[in-house]
Formats: structure tokens, C-alpha cells, sequence
């Protein structure tokens, strides 16, 4: 199997499979818990069917959309996730390429493996950086300077990783960053070779943004969970909030809101953007789904703030739905690693251009010329 | 597979079943006929789902909570189970001293096989006695006398085990307490040898409430479907609970009340307390879920009693679905039978930390500080 044989999610996740160590395929893949959520996430599309109209002319149709303060050529873009170094060893680097050509909103971690210096350089399109609050304060206004000065053109906070997620698989595979070589894990890393060769050959991992300030995840052999618990504030209040709102002074996004009262928040500390998420299911297992979550978000505070679907997208048609039922527009994560990890930069074009394809194609069957076209009369829930 | 594997009920499951000889095993893990609803018990919790609040500064969690006026580290604690020591030799003293250590209430059956003198001595926390109604009165005052001498805070009379449940894994197994060498039984206990050994050489096996009353179970091998059905009484009726609360004169409790109407008379008779069960699918299959028949409980009676959601709690975040629902505490047996069988005083412990750390984290993501923060509205029942 390779690059010309994946045609969706499920084909560049496969490929993926076959090239990562055990180890960080599941650190992509898992989800927390029971998983019960992870799998919610994405069946949720299933109870709303899609209502067409035909004999519109559809020949042309129009799918860009501006979100975030920013034109972008379809309603989509990657959400921002950490150490694309350990799936592919030019990481960030060629994701941040083919988003700038594929002319959408490229989100940068702050646990990113590139810096957002590098970022800027390589990546001249919209550019949204994703910010975790540490217990050390310092390292947030440094981050927020730095992404003013590499030309990002929005901010987001995170706000459902106050503690870290119970990811099992994680525990099972003994995942750390930088990869630790472990009695469990040896085997997996022999029997990916090229994974293991590129990672050993090329530039030491290191967590870019924040090696100088830290050196957790950097030299020491951390989990992702250790790093969150012992980094990140759990006593993150709206007051911190609403600093970030105000110090970064643009367009400005709270990713992982669910309840409408926190969406009403967002809108009176002056954000610009909600992301209607679960991180993946990754954090709490048990908590509702973007898509079910999204109309009574919408319905409250639509009209007011931008509404972004993140988690369980994996087609051009869950796009169209939570389009339909007001959302501004998605954003996905594992589907770009997983294309990230079995192709570099042309695997996450590939994805990339497939899902706007389907979008395109999609807009077309539905009898849309344009985004806007899409509402709730185009939807509706199964009984 | 050891104890440093076990991540997760699952997992103390998988251990269990390594370790036990299988009609033992499968006395736990069965229930009534079709295990319908044994099987509804947990998938009750995936139809609703958490609606999480951010940002609202949660460095410090406080997990307590107060039923049967005595205040509990945890949410949940350890229901009443029988026959501990077939699953571990140390049994309910292994529980018993791991429920101490994290201050939750340990519930000890009448058909226990450590003595409510013997629990008392070792433990100073909070204490359940689980009393059935024998046709026997002497046996029936002789619980109640002596679980008041041993200071248990509560007496909980169970109502759903008028008759034994339909439970066909054991009469396929050939499942008796004591356990009987049957031909088919042989095999598992002989590839289980640190089992066998155990059991023969830790102590006799008794029923120290029941032994000077009846033989059955005691020295004669009888099936537990057998033991409901000959020796309870089948006659018991509400005047018979009113006069056993009175008789306790202190916190009360009826396990098994599944509906609005039995909650009310609950409450007229003098209880303090009610659990909302189906003795974990092992009675009448087809039995609603306690956690589906919660908040019609809950809105009829749970400001005039503390309501308790048992069965089918696998995960903290079911824990925390139930409370938001409006239940006082939970509480389970398998979740704590497994780890016993595991590894014994440490397995029950390790499953109780991961438990609580799965609160602990669970109210955080939730962005709750305490157990009163949580209801209703941060739960949304799934449309089909």
C-alpha cells in the first residue's frame, strides 16, 4: 500500500498503521477511556441525513469561506496538534507547506516540534497558533510576542486540558516524547525502519516553542500526560482568559467550549471564535459530541461569535452538515496526521485536496452554489 | 498479566478470570437468564452524554460527599457482596481494610464470610450490614443484634432477592458455596492450583452470621439460586421492612427499590436511604437499569432520602453521570470483585485509587469542584 492508494480517512489511517511505530499510531488514534466519546464523535453524523435540491445549476459553486478574520478557499482546516516531528521527520514543516498551498488556516501547537519562527518563514497564508496556559505566565506573553512578530493571524486557547485524559493505550504502549525505547516497544521500532532511521538521522525532537523555557519534553523522556499535569494550570480561570483575548488584540478563539453558558463567556471577554470540541475525544470520556452539542450552541449564540466544529470529521459531507446546522466551519486533527504520517506534505495535500473535492462535489449534489446556501432546511434528524 | 497491568475494570476482569477456577469466576461475572440486563446496567450510561464547563480554576477538587450521615472521601463505596473469601482467602477482610484506607463505606453481607465482630475490630470507618429476611426470626434478630453490638452505621434490608434469579452460567458450571468437585468443576480447579491451595489452607470457609442457624452453604453445598429460594422468606411484606426499621432504630435502607411507588412507601416506613438496583442483572433479566429509572426516583423522592445508583459502574464518568442525575453516591460490587479476586487487598486498592483518580480527573475536565456542582444541566439525554 502507498500514497496513490488512499483515497479517505480510513486509507491514509491504514497506511499510517503500517508505517508508524505501535507506539505513536496510538498516540494518534487513541482516544480516552472507553473510547465511547472518540467513537460518538465521529457516528454522531450518522442520526441527521443530508436533503438535497436539484435542477439548480450548480456549474459553478463557490466553497470559501472567511473565518477568523480570514478567507480561506473551503470551510476547513487542520487543528492545531502537538510533535508532527514523531510521525513524520520534517513534521510541522511540511504541514505548514501544503496548507499554505492548499489556501487554508494552518494551526500550529504550542507543542509543536518546528518554532513559530519557522513557521512563519515557511508558511505565508493564515496562520493560527494554538496556546496552553503553563503555570509559568512568562511563557505565555513570550508566546503571544513571538507569534505577533512571525505574522500569525489568530490565537487560540485551550481550555479542556486543565488535566490530562486518561489515555490507556498510552499506558499499554509506554508512549513518551521523545520516544523511549521500552522491552514493550523495541520490536515495534524494528519493524518500522524507516520511521526509526529518518527519526535517528535527522535533528534532534525537541519542543521548539518552549525548549528554552523548559526542560520537560525536551531531553527528559516525558508523556505527553506528565508534561500536561505538571505544565499546564488548572486553576485557569476567565481572568486568564481574558488576558489573552486582550494581549494578543486579534481575532481570538477558546477551543474545547460545550456548554452555552461558557460560549456566552467567550463572547463578553471578546473572542471572536468558539471551537465546539472534545480535543478528540482525548480528554473526557463520556462527554457529548461536537455535532450533537452544535445546534444548541449555535441557536444560543450563532449570530454572535464564530461557531467551529472540531472532532470526528472525516468527510466532505460532515462538513456539510455542521454547515448546515449553523456551524462556521470544521477543523480535523487525526485525519491530517494519519496522511502527515503516511506521506509527509504530499500525503496532507492529498487529504487536503480529497476533502475538498468531496466538499466540491458534495455542494454540487446538495444543489448549493454556496456556503450559505446550507441551513437547516437541508437537514434534518433521524426519528 | 499482573496487578501493574491493570489499567481499568477490564482489565481486573481479565486478571480475575486468569486466576479464579471458572465456576467461581463465572459466579461473578453472571446474571439472570439472558443477561440483558446485566448488560444494560453499564451501556445505560453511553445514551447520555457530559456537558463540560471551562475555565472556572480547578486546582483542588473535593470528591467527599455525606449519605447516611456519615461523610465519605469518595462518592461511591463498596456494596455488600457475598461469599469474599471464595474470590480471595483474605476475602472481607482485605476489602474491608482497603475501604478503611479510602474512607468510603464497606458493605458486608449477610452471607460474608468473616464475622461483623471480626470487621468491626478492624476497621473504624463507616460500615453496612446487608440483611435478608429469613424464614428463620431467630437468625433474622440474631443479624440485626449483632451487627448493632459490632456498631455497623447502616442496615440495609434487600427486596429483590424474594426468589433466586435464573443465573444459567452457574448451572452450567455446577457453581455451589462451598464449592463441590464435579466432574465438569474439576478441571478448572485443578488448573487454578494456587486457588486450591489457598482455599484449603487459609482457614475453614464459613458463614459466621449464618452457621449456628442453617447448614446450607455453610457445610452443606448449596447453589446460591437454591439458598434465596428455600431459606428467605417469601412472605415479606412492607409491615415486615417497617418493623425491622424500627427494630434497627437507626440509618435504614432498602436495596432494590426500582420504582416511584416503592421509593414513596420507603420513605413512610422510616428510611433513610434507598438503593436504586437490580442486584447487578442477577435477578429479574429484563429488569430496567437503575440508571435509567434514576431521575424518575430522584424527582419523586430525593429530597427525602439518599438515593443510591448501584449496578452496572465501570467508570468514574458513570459515577458522575448518576450524581448529576441527582443520586447521593453509587455504589458496585463487581467493581471492586474483580480486583479482589486479582490480587487481594492490594487489587481492591489499586481499583479504588484508578476509580478515584477517574473522578478526580473527570471533575476537573468537568470544571466542578465539588460533588455539589454537578447536575442536571450538565447532562443531555441522546435523541434515538
Amino acid at each position: 500500500m502507498n500514497l496513490k492508494d488512499c483515497h479517505n480517512y480510513n486509507d491514509f489511517r491504514k497506511l499510517a498503521k503500517k508505517k508508524l511505530p505501535a507506539p505513536i499510531f496510538h498516540y494518534i488514534d487513541g482516544g480516552s477511556d472507553d473510547e465511547s466519546t472518540l467513537k460518538r464523535n465521529t457516528d454522531s453524523f450518522n442520526n441527521y441525513d443530508l436533503i438535497p435540491s436539484v435542477l439548480n445549476d450548480v456549474s459553478n459553486v463557490d466553497i470559501s469561506t472567511t473565518v477568523l478574520g480570514e478567507k480561506i478557499d473551503f470551510p476547513l482546516f487542520p487543528s492545531p496538534t502537538a510533535m508532527h516531528r514523531l510521525y513524520h521527520h520534517e513534521g510541522e514543516r511540511a504541514s505548514a507547506r501544503a496548507v499554505e498551498k492548499m489556501r487554508t488556516i494552518f494551526g500550529t501547537s504550542t507543542m509543536s516540534t518546528v518554532s513559530i519562527e519557522e513557521i512563519g518563514e515557511i508558511n505565508k497564508g493564515p496562520k493560527l497558533f494554538q496556546l496552553y496556559i503553563h503555570k509559568d505566565r512568562g511563557l505565555t506573553d513570550n508566546l503571544i510576542e513571538r507569534c505577533k512578530n512571525a505574522n500569525f493571524t489568530s490565537m487560540c486557547l485551550t481550555v479542556d486540558t486543565v488535566v490530562a485524559g486518561n489515555r490507556e493505550r498510552d499506558k499499554r504502549t509506554g508512549f513518551t516524547t521523545p520516544p523511549r525505547l521500552t522491552l514493550g516497544s523495541i520490536l515495534s521500532f524494528i519493524l518500522h525502519p524507516g520511521w526509526t532511521i529518518n527519526n535517528l538521522i535527522h535533528e534532534k525532537f525537541k519542543l521548539a516553542n518552549i525548549v528554552h523555557m523548559t526542560q520537560k519534553g525536551s531531553t527528559i523522556d516525558k508523556s505527553v500526560i506528565d508534561y500536561i499535569n505538571e505544565q499546564f494550570d488548572p486553576a485557569m480561570n476567565w481572568n486568564d482568559a481574558e488576558y489573552c483575548v486582550k494581549k494578543w488584540n486579534g481575532p481570538f478563539a477558546l477551543k474545547g467550549v460545550m456548554s452555552v453558558e461558557d460560549a456566552k463567556k467567550a463572547i463578553d471577554i471578546g473572542c471572536t471564535a468558539v471551537i465546539i470540541s472534545n480535543h478528540g475525544g482525548r480528554q473526557l470520556d463520556g462527554s457529548r459530541s461536537p455535532f450533537d452539542q452544535l445546534s444548541e450552541i449555535v441557536d444560543a449564540v450563532g449570530d454572535k461569535i464564530e461557531v467551529i466544529l472540531d472532532g470526528g470529521v472525516r468527510r466532505g459531507t460532515h462538513v456539510l452538515k455542521a454547515l448546515s446546522l449553523g456551524a462556521k466551519a470544521c477543523s480535523l486533527g487525526k485525519g491530517y496526521l494519519f496522511a502527515l504520517a503516511a506521506g509527509g506534505q504530499k500525503g496532507v495535500e492529498k487529504l487536503l485536496e480529497k476533502m475538498k473535492a468531496e466538499i466540491y462535489r458534495d455542494m454540487k449534489l446538495m444543489g448549493c452554489k454556496n456556503l450559505s446556501e446550507l441551513n437547516s432546511s437541508k437537514i434534518t434528524l433521524r426519528k | 498479566m499482573k496487578l501493574k497491568d491493570c489499567h481499568n475494570f477490564y482489565d481486573f476482569k481479565k486478571l480475575a478470570k486468569q486466576k479464579l477456577p471458572s465456576p467461581i469466576f463465572h459466579y461473578i461475572d453472571g446474571a439472570a437468564d439472558d443477561e440483558i440486563t446485566y448488560s444494560r446496567n453499564t451501556s445505560a450510561f453511553d445514551d447520555v452524554d457530559l456537558v463540560p464547563n471551562v475555565l472556572r480554576g480547578v486546582e483542588n477538587v473535593d470528591l467527599s460527599t455525606t449519605i447516611f450521615g456519615k461523610k465519605l472521601d469518595l462518592p461511591f463505596y463498596l456494596a455488600p457482596t457475598a461469599l469474599q473469601r471464595l474470590f480471595h482467602y483474605d476475602g472481607e477482610r482485605a476489602v474491608g481494610k482497603a475501604a478503611q484506607k479510602f474512607n468510603t463505606m464497606f458493605g458486608v453481607s449477610a452471607l460474608a464470610t468473616v464475622s461483623v465482630e471480626e470487621i468491626s475490630s478492624m476497621i473504624d470507618t463507616p460500615k453496612m450490614f446487608q440483611f435478608y429476611f429469613h424464614k428463620d426470626r431467630g437468625l433474622n434478630d440474631s443479624c440485626l443484634e449483632r451487627a448493632k453490638a459490632a456498631k455497623f452505621d447502616v442496615m440495609a434490608l434487600t427486596v429483590d432477592t424474594i426468589t433466586g434469579g435464573n443465573r444459567e452460567r452457574d448451572l452450567r458450571t455446577g457453581f455451589t458455596s462451598p464449592p463441590k468437585l464435579t466432574l465438569s468443576s474439576l478441571f478448572s480447579f485443578a488448573t487454578k492450583p494456587m486457588w486450591g491451595i489457598n482455599y484449603l489452607t487459609k482457614g475453614k470457609f464459613e458463614l459466621p452470621h449464618l452457621q449456628d442457624f442453617v447448614k446450607e452453604g455453610t457445610s452443606t453445598n448449596s447453589s446460591i439460586g437454591n439458598y434465596f429460594s428455600t431459606m428467605l422468606d417469601q412472605s415479606m411484606n412492607w409491615k415486615d421492612a417497617e418493623k425491622l426499621c424500627s427494630q434497627w432504630g437507626g440509618h435504614f435502607a432498602l436495596k432494590g427499590v426500582m420504582s416511584v411507588e416503592d421509593a414513596k412507601r420507603a420513605v413512610d416506613i422510616g428510611c433513610t436511604g434507598i438503593m436504586v438496583s437490580n442486584h447487578g442483572g442477577r435477578q429479574l433479566d429484563g429488569s430496567r437499569s437503575p440508571f435509567d429509572q434514576l431521575a424518575e426516583i430522584v424527582d419523586a423522592v430525593g429530597d427525602k432520602l439518599d438515593v443510591i445508583c448501584e449496578g452496572g459502574i465501570q467508570r468514574g464518568t458513570h459515577i458522575l453521570k448518576a450524581l448529576s442525575t441527582g443520586a447521593k453516591a453509587c455504589s458496585g460490587g463487581r467493581l471492586y470483585l474483580y480486583a479482589l479476586a486479582a490480587a487481594g487487598q492490594a487489587g481492591v486498592e489499586r481499583a479504588l485509587s484508578q476509580y478515584r483518580a477517574e473522578l478526580e480527573r473527570g471533575m476537573k475536565l468537568m470544571g466542578c469542584n465539588k460533588i455539589s456542582d454537578l447536575n442536571r444541566n450538565n447532562l443531555r439525554f441522546r435523541k434515538k
